[in-house]
């Protein structure tokens, strides 16, 4: 189980990410995080795996404080964490292959790594991450040479060699169009419905929440504002949404919701 | 849509008539004075520049005549249409610039006027004149260029050579002075098979000059050689009694035969002039006259301008080479000290970053050219001097290119390494590296390039390489050598021009 204790973030420009966050996720579940751009999603984010160091408050993981780590301790941690991003974030030039591979740095040594060697048990996982995801044809190729919905796939196999605990998606299709939306998300659910893999995702299209969540938290100027779950959007008053969105924002649909306006910019 | 910004529509401080007058004594200073200053400063430098130049010019061309009126006029003879046309242009710019004065304080939307062509025409016709820009040489003097320009563009006769076989015929003649009663040397039997030379007759006079320092012509003498080889150029050599060996002419003209198909010729000649020392004494001396035919033996072989060429090509791509490998060891952590954001830390390393980018656009800003004049006076002539040269030019291009690289790395893949629990160097092999691995390459190719293409001039100043032998040829008049060199530089050039864009077309 995971509890965030009243994170907070201020940037040094001063910038308040973050405002006394509280919540929990229970190991198993779709967390999907909703909000506006710069309402602390992404922050929040990489506060879990510290990418980002969080300036006060705690995360509790199974009792171990991830935000009071040192460095050291850190690694065995952030490999238990997978993490998928909206512009994927693979290393164009590498081969599709060793992208995925890179997924087990967290537990390779140094010196093995300074040769791009990986012991044979790896190679033989990345094949199968790979043909889980579907692209055992296209393992040899660079990865710039995949469309962006094959991007994702090497981005969510790489999660996957980490065998994490729980999964960060960073607005993982919102590079993507609707269509590949449901396959992105489709395969992130499968990882967490049959490995039991935590997902916790932040989101921009509601009908998507409401079809994949578990549980929602709802993000303003770095502050919870919206606890609910998958169900619970379709039920969404418009007092909630406004709270979440903005006095301005309107909603397109009155049933699954469409991109709030206003959302994306 | 006329939108005139509200400076331009501001009132003039000038009336009309006082901003022309005011630019009638000094081209620009109406403009000024009525708010177009830019315009008036331009026309003000413009005239008082050209007026300058022309001055000067006029001095130079009448010093003859002295200075002032005189001057002017003989400068005027000299080069009338120069003096004339910048005369025309100077007067043209001055009473635009009094008109557009005139009309600029009157109505102050911008316009077009003439006077900027005519600043064109008079600074154009000064060029001319001071680049002492002449195209009727390129026709005149086009004759006197085709022969060395044949020899550079087809040198291929100078690039072989042959083992050489003589056959040489002797024979002595005695060079008697006046009253001396020497009898003439006994002459060599005939050798059967051997080419035999006879002269007559055996003994004789060189010509000589009297004490009018006019020549006396020598005694004439009749050459008959036998037994050499058919139908061959036959060549006369004359050495003489101080061992000096030469060609005697005839007419002005080396002298040689052909043999006939016997293997036979005769030939007359006036024995040769000699200058003997004062004090040498007066008495017989014995002079040996040869004809010799020259075969061309064996295989051709590579002469030794080729051979030459061959061995400086060879060093000039090595220097390019080292240059480059240098050049990138060094640059490589200069580009992070030079890439901004790997530098914008803190107020102190982004000082080391402007520091370093202000060193590396002062290094790059001066010629490779340049740095192996200073080399060579640091290190000496030679290769080295040369490496050292393109090796400095190498650092600061390379930093610069390699810096440029660093800075649009993408964040996204280290954040993704980062995140999967790698350690720093981790991140670095696989976040950094291949991100930067094909630029660098690129780069690294590119300048390679660069490297040997300015290293075959840079030994033009005596930085070593294949442009030391291409200048010392040039200079020696060896148009064909220096067309050998200049070949191989031009093919080099290109294979590596063509390769290095195959292999950075490859890599992108």
């Amino acid at each position: 189980m995971l509890e965030y204790k009243s994170l907070s973030k201020t940037y040094p420009d001063g910038t308040e990410a973050l405002r006394n966050v509280s919540f929990e996720v229970e190991d198993g579940e779709f967390l999907i995080i909703i909000g506006l751009s710069g309402s602390g999603k992404s922050t929040l984010l990489r506060c879990t795996n510290r990418l980002i160091d969080p300036s006060g408050g705690s995360i509790l993981w199974d009792g171990t404080d991830i935000a009071a780590l040192g460095p050291k301790e850190l690694r065995p941690i952030r490999r238990k964490i997978g993490m998928v991003f909206q512009h994927f974030n693979l290393v164009k030039r590498m081969s599709v292959l060793n992208n995925v591979l890179a997924g087990r740095l967290g537990y390779v040594g140094n010196s093995s790594s300074f040769l791009y060697r990986f012991p044979k048990e790896d190679q033989e996982k990345a094949h199968r991450a790979l043909k889980r995801v579907g692209l055992t044809e296209q393992t040899w190729k660079r990865a710039s040479e995949l469309s962006g919905g094959q991007q994702q796939r090497v981005g969510i196999a790489r999660a996957l060699m980490q065998e994490p605990r729980v999964i960060l998606a960073d607005e993982p299709v919102a590079s993507l169009d609707p269509v590949l939306a449901h396959t992105i998300l489709g395969y992130l659910e499968q990882l967490n419905r049959e490995d039991g893999i935590t997902v916790i995702c932040s989101l921009h299209y509601l009908d998507l929440v409401q079809r994949y969540a578990t549980r929602v938290i709802g993000l303003r100027d770095g502050e919870v504002v919206y606890r609910g779950t998958g169900e619970d959007i379709r039920r969404m008053t418009d007092q909630e949404f406004k709270e979440i969105y903005g006095e301005e924002a309107e909603r397109v649909s009155a049933g699954p919701v469409d991109l709030p306006a206003g959302g994306e910019a | 849509m006329s939108r005139i910004a509200p400076k331009i529509m501001k009132e003039s401080l000038l009336s009309p008539p006082l901003a022309g007058f005011l630019s009638l004594i000094v081209p620009g200073l109406g403009q000024i004075l009525t708010g177009f200053w830019q315009r008036g400063f331009l026309i003000m430098v413009s005239a008082a520049s050209m007026a300058g130049i022309l001055q000067w010019r006029i001095a130079d061309l009448g010093r003859r005549a002295g200075t002032g009126w005189p001057a002017f006029l003989r400068a005027l003879h000299r080069r009338p249409m120069f003096v004339s046309i910048v005369i025309f242009c100077l007067l043209a710019i001055w009473i635009l610039s009094a008109r557009d004065a005139w009309i600029g304080a009157r109505d102050r939307r911008k316009r077009f006027s003439g006077i900027f062509l005519f600043v064109l025409l008079g600074f154009f016709i000064q060029g001319w004149n001071i680049a002492e820009i002449d195209p009727v040489k390129l026709v005149t003097q086009a004759p006197e260029a085709l022969p060395p320009l044949s020899k550079i563009m087809w040198p291929w006769k100078a690039a072989v050579t042959y083992d050489e076989d003589n056959l040489v015929g002797k024979a002595i003649i005695l060079d008697v002075p006046e009253g001396d009663e020497t009898s003439p040397p006994p002459r060599p039997p005939e050798v059967e098979g051997e080419p035999y030379l006879r002269v007559d007759p055996n003994i004789g006079r060189m010509s000589a000059r009297d004490e009018n320092n006019e020549i006396v012509p020598g005694t004439r003498i009749t050459l008959t050689g036998s037994n050499f080889a058919p139908e061959t150029e036959t060549e006369i050599w004359w050495k003489d009694a101080l061992g000096n060996v030469f060609r005697p002419r005839e007419a002005g003209k080396y002298l040689f035969v052909t043999t006939d198909s016997k293997g036979s010729f005769k030939v007359e000649l006036t024995m040769p002039y000699q200058l003997m020392p004062p004090s040498a004494e007066k008495k017989a001396y014995e002079h040996i006259i040869e004809a010799r035919q020259v075969f061309k033996v064996g295989p051709p072989m590579a002469s030794e301008a080729l051979r030459l060429t061959m061995a400086r090509m060879v060093e000039t791509i090595f220097m390019g080479m080292m240059a480059t490998i240098f050049g990138i060891i060094m640059a490589i952590p200069v580009s992070f000290l030079a890439a901004r954001n790997i530098m914008s830390g803190s107020k102190i390393t982004m000082a080391v970053y402007y520091l370093t980018r202000t060193i590396l656009n002062i290094i790059r800003s001066i010629e490779p050219l340049i740095w192996a004049l200073i080399a060579v006076v640091w290190v000496g002539l030679g290769p080295f001097a040369g490496i050292v040269a393109l090796t400095l030019h190498s650092i600061a291009a390379l930093g610069k290119l390699y810096s440029e690289a660093i800075e649009s790395i993408d964040p996204g893949p280290i954040e993704a390494i980062e995140a999967t629990g790698a350690t720093r160097l981790q991140v670095i092999l696989f976040g950094v590296i291949p991100q930067m691995i094909s630029p660098f390459i690129s780069f690294s190719i590119y300048r390679w390039d660069i490297n040997v293409r300015m290293s075959t001039v840079i030994g033009l100043v005596g930085g070593g390489g294949i442009g030391f032998l291409l200048v010392q040829y040039i200079r020696l008049l060896d148009y064909r050598s220096a067309g050998i060199a200049v070949w191989f530089i031009a093919v080099t050039v290109a294979i590596l021009d063509y390769t290095s864009a195959e292999i950075r077309n490859r890599m992108l």
